[in-house]
């Protein structure tokens, strides 16, 4: 439905983004996820329409977004950075203005009006001036908005920055809803999210993308760093654990009272009653048995080596 | 089209949701209104006074290009710099409207409001013109101020494109406002104030007339004459300026 080949845009000197490519594939849902400044705004900018790329092509739904921005901006509902709206409106006469402004009349306007209104949670608000909502609320305008005409791609830029919790709980619901309908780019700093909403995951770094797969093989690649960490009351020798089939490695480490050692396997199932095996052969005393598993948040640290 | 039309009522019906179109609309009417006031003690007077012209006085007043001075600036400085630096020009630029349509709706949303604020001034047309309610008729030669009100259109077209440029290059409501002020006064300090002794058959004087509005109101369109420069003027500004104002719009795009 998207798809981005070797996008750059330099400000000036600075390039923003480098080479970035990456597809969405129709229906699914992407976080495009990346520290600060790492130029997911930018690059959901020239998706829109806003900016244009130094170089570089984006196609969505298999128009050109430069040469056929209009025809582009038809299909796409965009949510802005910090959701900017006319302060002085009320969310009514609002929406009825994108409405128009998206081609909607008559009672089609009306209808999808009462729709995102009630899809956002806004009905009972629809007369209230926007500039004395809170944040929440007017995000949830700002969605409203970008759902007006039921466009096929939704490119959301951080819709749930600055909820308070039971806020980006209910945005991550409907966001999953949508993704039902809709294909959907999601920008965001916050790894849980993508986790819990995304099919799929780009993570761009300093103007690059640095990984684009799914969540389910980052998943697996997780799972490949997985370690289990048997903690006793008392030293062991980490020797007798290397005589347990299918270990790879062995890591012991010596605590004020007691003794932990990491262990990693292909096969991490199958390793615990082992272990457990070997301790009450020794007559050993486990305190703790625990599986360690590495996050999206690990990864995401190593890909973009900040910490 | 429709699109167009939702977009200009949106520009319009913004001027009524702040403070200052209403601030602008009161102080235009107590301008026009104490200069008609002015104009009809004139006409009253004993002796010899009185005016030669229907708007003469209306149009050829000091104050008057004062406050005409501060219009187009506080009408047009919103426009496009309160949406950049409020980030909704994203939002607008991303919705599917080309270039041309946003500005022209823009322009004629604050083209709108200019006219609005000339309308209560034709009230105070039966009185100016001696109009004969009984034969439908006016006691005076009406069309100096027809020509008037077809200066002032022209005129306002070509501050208010000049401002509305403006507001699409800067990022603040005050610089645009100072910067489009700054462009007005030179279209109309030598209206306001110039060398008395300056011969008016010199070519420093003929330059100056070429482009200052004030002249070409006292001249020509309070007295009912239609000066073809004169229009070429307005109309060839306001179109340069909307041009630009629609290529400014989209050098986002070439950035």
């Amino acid at each position: 439905m998207i798809h981005v080949l070797n996008l750059t845009k330099y400000y000036g000197d600075y390039p923003a983004i480098q080479f970035v490519s990456f597809d969405v594939p129709a229906g699914k849902i992407v976080g495009f996820l990346g520290p600060n400044g790492a130029g997911k705004s930018t690059t959901m900018r020239i998706l829109t329409g806003y900016l244009t790329a130094t170089s570089g092509k984006a196609t969505i739904a298999g128009l050109d977004v430069f040469w056929d921005s209009v025809e582009v901006r038809r299909r796409i509902g965009y949510m802005a950075e910090n959701s900017p709206l006319y302060q002085e409106m009320r969310i009514s006469e609002y929406l009825h203005y994108r409405a128009g402004i998206k081609g909607l009349y008559g009672a089609e306007r009306k209808k999808r009006i009462g729709y995102v209104l009630d899809r956002c949670w806004i009905t009972d608000v629809r007369r209230q001036i926007i500039g004395t909502l809170s944040r929440g609320y007017r995000q949830r305008v700002a969605l409203a908005d970008a759902l007006l005409t039921s466009p096929p791609v939704l490119i959301l830029d951080e819709p749930t920055a600055g909820l308070d919790p039971a806020q980006i709980r209910s945005t991550r619901g409907l966001i999953r809803e949508l993704g039902q309908e809709h294909t959907i780019l999601l920008s965001t700093h916050i790894l849980s999210e993508v986790e819990m909403t995304c099919d799929s995951v780009i993570i761009i770094n300093r103007g690059k993308v640095a990984v684009s797969s799914s969540l389910a093989d980052l998943a697996r690649k997780a799972g490949e760093r997985a370690r289990l960490v048997a903690v006793f009351d008392h030293a062991v020798e980490s020797d007798a654990f290397l005589n347990l089939p299918g270990l790879t490695e062995v890591v012991p480490q010596a605590l004020p009272d007691g003794a932990l050692v990491r262990l990693s396997s292909p096969d991490m199932v199958d390793l615990a009653p082992k272990v457990c095996a070997l301790a009450a052969q020794k007559g050993w005393r486990i305190r703790e048995l625990r599986s360690e598993r590495a996050t999206l948040e690990d990864l995401f640290v190593q890909i973009t080596g900040e910490v | 089209m429709r699109a167009t039309m939702s977009l200009l009522r949106r520009e319009f019906s913004a001027y009524f949701l702040s403070p200052i179109g209403y601030v602008v609309f009161a102080v235009f009417l107590a301008v026009t209104g104490h200069l008609f006031s002015l104009s009809v003690g004139l006409l009253t007077a004993r002796g010899p006074k009185g005016l030669s012209y229907p708007m003469q006085l209306m149009v050829n007043d000091i104050a008057f290009w004062l406050v005409y001075l501060f219009i187009p600036p506080l009408l047009t400085m919103r426009l496009f710099a309160e949406e950049r630096s409020t980030g909704t020009l994203e939002i607008l630029l991303s919705a599917p409207l080309r270039d041309g349509q946003i500005v022209m709706s823009k322009f004629l949303a604050c083209y709108g409001f200019y006219v609005l604020l000339w309308l209560p001034t034709l009230l105070y047309l039966p009185v100016l013109l001696d109009w004969q309610w009984w034969t439908w008729q006016s006691g005076i030669d009406p069309w100096p101020v027809v020509t008037t009100y077809f200066g002032l259109a022209l005129a306002g077209a070509m501050f208010l494109s000049v401002g509305m440029l403006v507001s699409s290059l800067v990022k603040t409501q005050m610089v645009a406002a100072l910067v489009t002020l700054f462009i007005g006064l030179l279209f109309i300090l030598a209206g306001l104030w110039r060398p008395a002794d300056m011969d008016t058959s010199g070519l420093a004087y003929q330059a100056l007339y070429f482009f200052t509005v004030p002249l070409h109101f006292e001249r020509n369109f309070s007295r009912g004459l239609i000066d073809t420069r004169n229009v070429v003027l307005y109309v060839s500004v306001t179109l340069f300026c909307l041009f630009l104002a629609v290529r400014s719009l989209e050098s986002r795009r070439w950035r």
